[in-house]
C-alpha cells in the first residue's frame, strides 16, 4: 500500500515451511526469539496488529487490499472484519467444516468459555468476527492495517494442527502450549478428514473473486501460489 | 493548541474497557507537520491504524509514548497550529 489503492485486490497464500509472524507491536521481541528458533522456522513481522502467528503447511492465509470508501469498510473498524469472517464461514461450510463468525457482543462469553487467554499469540484469544466452532475454539484469525492509501485485511485458517510447541518455545512461553491446543481447532478435526491447504485456497480464491468482483492478484512472493478458478461457488447466487 | 486523538469512528462498537496501543511514532516533538501527515501508528482490536495531523503545525508534546496504551478520547499528542 505504498501508493493509493484504486481497486480491491486479494491474494491467497499457502506455506511450504514454518514461519513465526510477529504482530506489528511485537517487533521488539525479535532479538529474544531468533536464538531460540535454531533454524526451525523463519521469523517475520507483519504490518497488522495482534499476536504472533505460526504460519506453515497447516495454514491458508488471505490478504485483501481495499480502497477507502469501499462498501466493506463503511461501518467502522469492527464491521470491517465481518465480511471476511463470514466469507470464511461460507467457504468452510462448503468443505464440511461447521463454524461461525463471532459478533463483538458474544466475545466476552466466548473468551470465557474457552478458558485462559494467551495474549502474545493470535490464536490465544478471540476478537470480533473471528471464526470458531461450536465449542468456541478458534479456526480463523483476523487482523488489519489502515493507512491513508487503503486498508489491508488479513486472515489465517488452520487446516491442520500447527506445531504449537515450536511457537511456544520460541516465544519463551512453553507452558502455554496446552492452552493453545485447547483454544484452537483445525479444518481436519472438524471435517473428519484431511483438508489440503490447496483445496481451501482454491475455494477462497473463487469466493473472494466473486465477492469482490475482481480477478486473483498474482503478487510476487516466496509463498506458494495456486491457480484461480472463476466459476461461481454454489453458496453464492448470480446477480439477476 | 490542538489535541491529536484517534478518531471516534475507530472506537465505534469497541468495548468501553478496551485501550489502544501506540505502536510507533513517525514524528518527534518539535517537528513541523502538514495536515493529513501520518504521525503515529496505533493498534486497536488487532488493527494497525495511522493517526494523522488534523492541521498544519508543530508537534508540541507527545503525551503517550511508544508501547504505552491509551483510552478512548485521550489525546496522544498536542499540536501547535501554524498561524
Amino acid at each position: 500500500m505504498a501508493v493509493a489503492v484504486a481497486a480491491a485486490r486479494f491474494h491467497v497464500w499457502t506455506y511450504r515451511a514454518p514461519a513465526i509472524v510477529l504482530g506489528c507491536a511485537q517487533r521488539s521481541l525479535r532479538q529474544d526469539i531468533e536464538p531460540k528458533l535454531e533454524g526451525r522456522a523463519c521469523l517475520l513481522e507483519r504490518q497488522s496488529g495482534g499476536g504472533a502467528v505460526l504460519s506453515g503447511p497447516w495454514m491458508v492465509g488471505v490478504s485483501v487490499v481495499l480502497p477507502h470508501g469501499h462498501p466493506w469498510l463503511c461501518n467502522g473498524l469492527l464491521e470491517s472484519y465481518r465480511w471476511l469472517g463470514q466469507l470464511h464461514v461460507a467457504v468452510l461450510a462448503d468443505l464440511g467444516v461447521a463454524v461461525h463468525s463471532l459478533p463483538a457482543h458474544e466475545l466476552p462469553r466466548a473468551n470465557e468459555q474457552a478458558g485462559r487467554t494467551v495474549d502474545w499469540a493470535c490464536f490465544g484469544s478471540l476478537s470480533p468476527w473471528e471464526v470458531v466452532d461450536g465449542q468456541g475454539r478458534k479456526l480463523v484469525g483476523l487482523a488489519q492495517r489502515r493507512q491513508q492509501t487503503g486498508v489491508l485485511v488479513v486472515a489465517g485458517t488452520l487446516t491442520a494442527r500447527p506445531d504449537w510447541s515450536l511457537l511456544c518455545r520460541a516465544m519463551g512461553h512453553p507452558q502455554d502450549e496446552p492452552v493453545l491446543r485447547h483454544r484452537t481447532v483445525s479444518c481436519e478435526e472438524l471435517a473428519g478428514r484431511p483438508v489440503a491447504p490447496q483445496e481451501l485456497a482454491s475455494k477462497l480464491k473463487q469466493a473472494l473473486g466473486c465477492a469482490l468482483g475482481v480477478a486473483y492478484c498474482r503478487a510476487r512472493s516466496t509463498a506458494e501460489r495456486t491457480s484461480s478458478k472463476r466459476s461461481l461457488p454454489k453458496y453464492m447466487s448470480s446477480p439477476t | 493548541m490542538m489535541d491529536i486523538t484517534l478518531g471516534a469512528e475507530m472506537w465505534e462498537g469497541v468495548d468501553a474497557t478496551t485501550e489502544a496501543l501506540v505502536d510507533k511514532w513517525l514524528v518527534q516533538e518539535g517537528d513541523v507537520v502538514r495536515r493529513g501527515q501520518a504521525l503515529a501508528n496505533v493498534v486497536i482490536v488487532k488493527a494497525n491504524q495511522e493517526v494523522v495531523a488534523p492541521a498544519d503545525g508543530r508537534i508540541e508534546k507527545i503525551l503517550v509514548k511508544t508501547g504505552e496504551t491509551f483510552a478512548r478520547g485521550k489525546p496522544i499528542a498536542r499540536l501547535k497550529e501554524s498561524t
